[in-house]
């Protein structure tokens, strides 16, 4: 299947080999070939024969060279040897052996997991997706649900993958590149620095661009994408929800350009809604009914033909007036004029009014395109929405409203439209592994045949009495939780009567004390913990606060049998091949440098819990027999991947071969890529589900002395300021946001010396972002340091940079920069500290899917150069 | 022949993987870049475009850093059109450097590694080829193009921004798109006739 052989660049004479891997610098996890000479790695490249990536490499990924050989990287296990825990407290480091190092956590693992399990906090960082199955599994097995990525989720998705959860059975969305001719984003970057599937987006948006596809950005800074559009449309912070309904109601209530058919066949639109705002249900079955246009009454949605249901009218079903939740969206739409668009996002009404009826005419309702021999849908608009839009106290409308644009013209899952990241496939053609399908779930409604972790988006659980520290058992709509490091947690679990409290965290790689929000508010979380363990590359500013600290080893010289799935997040969406990939070890482990996976392996069995651990693997990884892990058998990780494979893709292809070969890949069929019509399930365009979970979780948490603002639980979506919109201080008179640069991760990469230098050389990477004219009336100069303060008293030093490509109310901030610890001395002092200026309280969080809100409205004051 | 290089604008995303990729590839020291990306913004709020330009040496037809060189060292290939310099030859003097309109050549005098603790393995290994105090610069990556593969930051380029061949060919892919899509050089006006040529946005 490859033609393609790394041994056949292999000489005996002397070590020359190019391997094929996957790169770890994102979580994008491209595939790479490293070339290893005399035991030296002298350069890595991307993997042609895979799917993903293509062959080609992000300066990023290009670089990981020099994170692997920065001679700061941990080498033995230490333990801290100074009691006392602070952001500047030196830990005093001293080197101890695994032995030690194992005994002592394995102790304290035990006597944690027999007083309660859930006092564990595990915790990992998003940058390496292969530590996923592990660490779950770990937890899982351990018997803790308290689970969390650190700034992940609230950082990145936690609305955006909701919200491409339940509308395309999806982690992201993205353009369809090969067909789409009109593409809007909304603050996101996919194509154009994004991790999901990052160098295969950014080959698949150039040739779109080539080939004449219109693409709108949407976005406070015209950066990445933006650079690259046919039209930058700036915007006010955090307002995204404002325009995309603006657009929607243009497109519903001016035009009347909707697919009514796709309406009816594929969503709850015809369901009929009575005045509670629920669905009106069948006696008997419970199902939601739809007025049956031909037989002239209400019936159960699965009982009429999709042509029949009405989307209009107002309708009696016994006493009970109702009408079709497109009736309700249409009229819900009607007050979000172009006009009051432009009061709250600033974009001119006209522009509005246009981009609406440009998305609407380039959507072509009603026209079919024949791909590969099949005839299907053709809708070549996509509207995207990534962290930019939904990292917002609106996190679910802002998204919700985006994708309303893709649901009203039916291009959602179809030729040209939006596109979910693969949740459709039909397996390997030999084993038909791996398969999943979304499938029809209560009322009717897309259920994900594969997904990420935690419940799935749809249905969403019952929400009770937490019990979980993240309290996502309460809000059931959020995904990653700020509520376990927040300022107010402990007031939160006590109202809640969460009955134990977190007392031992494993942390693998995260560096929370910068990535999730004010240091000092992470910082008093973590000084309560009793016991910290952090596996980690180098020292981070959180391994501060660790009482052991274990050398990882790196994405060079680690073994994972599977980079890339599951494929609905960074395998690329659309057209073109399913592709599995490896990682495996290029060099050995350098001074006493140890795999997390196999690390916690031996934890497992030293606290005595491997029988659990094997059954969360068998069920994590779907092993079936001959390949399930069977009782508290010892198998290594080398062996469970070698299991995992072969369990998958036939015994002939275990382990051994993935690591000659590199990827097995097969064609994708159009019914995968564009599966929509061949699948019977319909989304919500009214999402009647999110009434009575706001109602629950009240009613739980108002006799607690919590109100949840229940008009986030609306089932149709609107414009909610964040606090920065309620912001009247004077002299704040500016939006702080920060945005993804596009050679840094997260808080990783400034310690690569040759991404720092990239970053130096550029001009907006370690500065902050002001607009050009803005500051000439404040009298700031481009270069000069200023203090950026927040309204609590929040701040963070910088160099301005001054540019017309910002909007005039907007401050941004590149990245997760400003690095103080010594143990990454070329992070040391680079770039600016963003998250410094964030709160993290209930009071900061969406009340619906629990994401922080991450703009703040700050002034900006002159420093002295010299302090 | 002349070897020569299009940069596609409107496919290129100013991501600096050819930069970087071109580091990994020669191993060049700090503040050495044979590749370069260049930001750049035109226009006022809101009507304004960022532009990122790569830069790397331009092979001329008729190379100014050639003519100053006093020692012959920066020469060019009458074979293939190629730009080198000879670091046996050359005395570091940078009469090149000023005589370069592009400043895409570059003076080794600073640290030959990037972490203070010294040299990593990678820097040993593929750092040695290297002379302090001498001027370095891009040469389309000789050695890759004579084993017959495209030059490291054409091979890398996630958005395939980059096309390398023959200039002289007028059935080349080169050829054809500064042909098509109205390919220009940077400075045309200094007759240095540039081998890299750019398509618009």
């Amino acid at each position: 299947m490859n033609v393609f052989s790394p041994r056949q660049f292999q000489t005996p004479a002397r070590d020359d080999v190019w391997v094929p891997s996957s790169c770890s610098i994102c979580y994008g996890t491209c595939s790479i070939l490293a070339h290893r000479v005399d035991g030296v790695v002298v350069k890595i490249e991307g993997n042609p024969d895979s799917a993903v990536g293509k062959g080609r490499l992000c300066g990023k990924g290009v670089s990981g060279i020099m994170t692997h050989y920065d001679p700061n990287r941990l080498r033995y296990p230490m333990r801290r040897t100074n009691p006392k825990k602070g952001l500047y407290q030196d830990p005093g480091w001293k080197r101890i052996s695994w032995e030690e190092a194992l005994d002592e956590i394995a102790e304290v693992l035990r006597k944690v997991r027999a007083d309660d399990p859930r006092k564990l906090v595990v915790q990992r960082t998003t940058t390496v997706t292969a530590s996923r199955v592990p660490f779950h599994a770990f937890a899982s097995a351990f018997g803790t649900p308290n689970f969390s990525v650190s700034g992940g989720g609230q950082h990145c998705g936690n609305g955006a993958h909701l919200i491409s959860g339940i509308m395309h059975a999806s982690w992201s969305v993205v353009p369809d590149f090969d067909y789409c001719n009109y593409a809007i984003f909304f603050g996101a970057s996919k194509g154009h620095s994004a991790g999901h599937a990052s160098c295969s987006n950014m080959g698949k948006a150039a040739d779109a661009r080539v080939r004449g596809m219109k693409m709108v950005v949407v976005d406070p800074l015209c950066n990445f994408a933006a650079a690259k559009a046919t039209e930058w449309v700036p915007l006010r912070v955090g307002t995204d929800a404002a325009l995309a309904l603006g657009m929607c109601n243009v497109i519903v209530n001016d035009l009347g350009s909707y697919d009514g058919p796709y309406l009816q066949a594929k969503t709850n639109a015809p369901y009929l809604i009575g005045e509670d705002k629920l669905y009106v249900r069948h006696a008997e079955s419970g199902k939601p009914l739809v007025w049956d246009l031909r037989l002239n009454g209400p019936r159960p949605y699965d009982a009429v033909a999709a042509a029949d249901m009405a989307l209009e009218g107002d309708f009696m079903v016994g006493e009970k007036p109702c009408r079709p939740a497109f009736q309700c969206l249409r009229e819900h739409l009607r007050k979000f004029t172009p006009e009051w668009a432009e009061r709250v996002s600033s974009i001119p009404a006209a522009t509005v009014r246009r981009l609406g009826t440009e998305f609407a005419t380039e959507a072509r309702v009603g026209s079919t395109i024949v791909v590969d021999g099949v005839t299907l849908p053709y809708r070549p608009v996509a509207a995207i929405a990534f962290r930019g839009a939904q990292g917002h106290r609106n996190s679910v409308y802002n998204f919700y409203a985006v994708d309303l644009l893709n649901q009203l013209v039916g291009a959602a899952d179809v030729v040209g439209g939006c596109l979910g990241f693969n949740p459709t496939s039909h397996g390997h053609p030999d084993t038909g592994r791996v398969s999943y399908v979304p499938s029809a779930g209560p009322d009717g409604l897309m259920v994900v045949g594969s997904w990420m972790g935690y419940h799935y988006p749809y249905p969403p659980p019952q929400p009770r009495l937490p019990k979980n520290l993240g309290l996502q058992d309460l809000f059931v709509i959020g995904m990653t939780s700020p509520f376990l490091d927040s300022v107010d947690s402990e007031e939160l679990w006590t109202k809640f009567e969460v009955p134990y409290r977190p007392e031992v965290m494993i942390n693998f790689g995260a560096n929370l004390v910068m990535s999730i929000a004010n240091k000092d508010a992470v910082a008093e979380s973590l000084s309560r913990y009793k016991f910290i363990v952090s596996f980690d590359l180098c020292l981070t500013e959180t391994s501060n606060f660790a009482d052991i600290l274990l050398p990882d080893c790196g994405y060079l010289q680690s073994l994972d049998s599977r980079s890339n799935f599951p494929f609905i997040f960074s395998l690329p969406g659309g057209l073109g091949e399913w592709c599995w990939p490896i990682r495996q070890p290029v060099l050995p482990a350098d001074g006493e440098q140890r795999q997390f996976a196999e690390v916690l392996l031996e934890l497992a069995d030293r606290v005595g819990f491997r029988a659990d651990l094997n059954a969360a693997y068998n069920a994590w990884l779907d092993l079936q027999p001959p390949y399930r892990l069977m009782g508290d058998e010892r198998y290594s990780y080398e062996n469970i991947c070698d299991r995992e494979l072969k369990n998958n893709f036939g015994p002939e292809r275990g382990l051994e071969w993935f690591k000659s070969n590199g990827v097995v890949k097969w064609k994708k069929k159009p019914q995968e890529v564009y599966w929509r019509p061949f699948v019977d399930v319909r989304v919500p365009v009214y999402w009647e589900f999110l009434k009575p979970i706001g109602d629950k979780i009240a009613a739980i948490a108002a006799p607690r002395g919590l109100n949840v603002p229940l008009e986030y639980y609306d089932p149709l979506p609107d414009f909610l300021p964040c606090r920065s919109h309620c912001c009247d201080k004077p002299g704040f008179d500016f939006y702080g946001f920060y945005y993804r640069d596009v050679v840094h991760t997260n808080s990783f990469t400034m310690e690569n010396p040759w991404l720092d230098e990239a970053a130096q050389l550029d001009p907006f990477s370690y500065a902050i972002a002001m607009n050009r004219a803005e500051a000439r009336k404040r009298g700031f100069s481009d270069g000069q340091m200023v203090w950026v303060e927040s309204e609590t008293g929040r701040k963070v030093k910088g160099r301005l940079k001054l540019t017309e490509g910002i909007h005039p109310e907007g401050l941004g901030f590149a990245a997760m920069c400003g690095h103080w610890t010594d143990g990454q001395p070329i992070a040391k002092g680079k770039g600016v500290f963003y998250n410094d200026l964030l709160e993290l309280d209930w009071e900061h969080a969406s009340p619906v899917n629990i994401n922080l809100d991450l703009c703040v409205k700050v002034r900006v004051v002159a420093a002295e150069s010299a302090s | 022949m002349r070897w020569g290089m299009v940069i596609d604008l409107k496919r290129c995303i100013g991501c600096y993987g050819c930069q970087l990729a071109c580091k990994a590839e020669h191993g060049t020291p700090p503040g050495v870049y044979y590749a370069r990306v260049l930001k750049q913004e035109d226009g006022e709020y809101p009507t304004v475009r960022q532009l990122s330009l790569p830069v790397l040496c331009n092979h001329c037809e008729d190379p100014p850093c050639v003519a100053a060189c006093p020692t012959g060292a920066s020469f060019k290939s009458e074979e293939d059109g190629i730009v080198e310099i000879d670091q046996d030859l050359c005395v570091g003097c940078r009469s090149c450097m000023m005589a370069c309109p592009y400043t895409n050549r570059y003076f080794n005098e600073q640290p030959q590694h990037y972490f203070p603790q010294g040299a990593t393995p990678f820097e040993q290994a593929r750092t040695e080829r290297h002379q302090q105090n001498v001027v370095m610069k891009c040469n389309f990556c000789r050695d890759r193009v004579r084993a017959g593969k495209p030059p490291a930051c054409v091979a890398n380029c996630p958005t395939v921004a980059r096309v390398f061949g023959d200039l002289d060919d007028p059935t080349s892919e080169v050829s054809r798109l500064i042909k098509e899509r109205a390919g220009f050089t940077l400075h045309p006006e200094l007759g240095t006739g540039p081998s890299v040529y750019y398509l618009p946005q």
